[in-house]
């Protein structure tokens, strides 16, 4: 058998279970290259949540000598939360890219970087007020 | 190895809080030794799936590690708000 021939059964796709039969419904394997690529971005963004919930940790243990009790705690949970929604969202991400490469069509707006930025400003508002008031 | 060093910073908590900290500490160490211990078999999928031009996505390990973060952000809240 040459490399160009293939058995009958090679054109049957095989199973891809059912988790991602019912999540990555239609559409055809995109190129791998791509769709390592999208878990390798998804990785990323892990990573920014992980950071994000170490900092709202460090904050809560590491700064009782700076902060007043209720802006520790504020931003402790602000940055928690972020950390939290970002790992959310970041499978989402990965899910909505996944789908459009599937189909082949547009990949979508990265809705978690304008919750990123916005959540930011939020911390460094309260900082920046905090510092000034003090 | 960015959840090693989450679960080494909840163990700084262990004092202030006590043992429902171990709970967050299990969560993050738990999940990084999964990481860990899959990580030679999801390279070598990797690796078989380039050369065949063909990688299912991995949609139990990215649904998995997205709620563990999720699970320890929300356990890290609990316990900044009843601390």
């Amino acid at each position: 058998m040459t490399n160009r021939e293939q058995p009958a059964s090679a054109s049957v796709p095989p199973s891809r279970g059912k988790i991602a039969e019912r999540l990555l419904p239609g559409g055809e394997e995109p190129d791998p290259r791509f769709t390592l690529a999208n878990e390798r971005t998804f990785l990323a963004w892990i990573r920014t949540s992980l950071a994000l919930l170490a900092g709202g940790i460090a904050i809560e243990a590491f700064t009782a000598d700076l902060f007043l009790e209720p802006v520790r705690k504020g931003l402790a949970v602000v940055l928690l939360l972020l950390g939290m929604l970002l790992s959310a969202g970041s499978a989402v991400r990965w899910l909505r890219v996944e789908r459009s490469m599937r189909n082949k069509a547009p990949l979508p707006l990265p809705l978690i970087v304008p919750l990123l930025a916005a959540a930011g400003a939020l911390a460094a508002a309260v900082v920046l007020v905090f510092i000034l008031w003090r | 190895m960015a959840l090693v060093t989450v679960s080494a910073i909840f163990l700084r908590w262990l004092p202030q809080h006590g043992l429902p900290i171990l709970l967050l500490f299990a969560v993050s160490a738990g999940t990084a030794a999964g990481i860990y211990f899959t990580q030679r078999r999801r390279y070598s999928v990797s690796s078989r799936g380039i050369h065949n031009e063909n990688v299912d996505a991995d949609i139990t390990a990215v649904l998995w590690t997205a709620f563990a973060g999720v699970v320890l952000g929300a356990l890290g809240i609990g316990v900044v708000l009843t601390g």
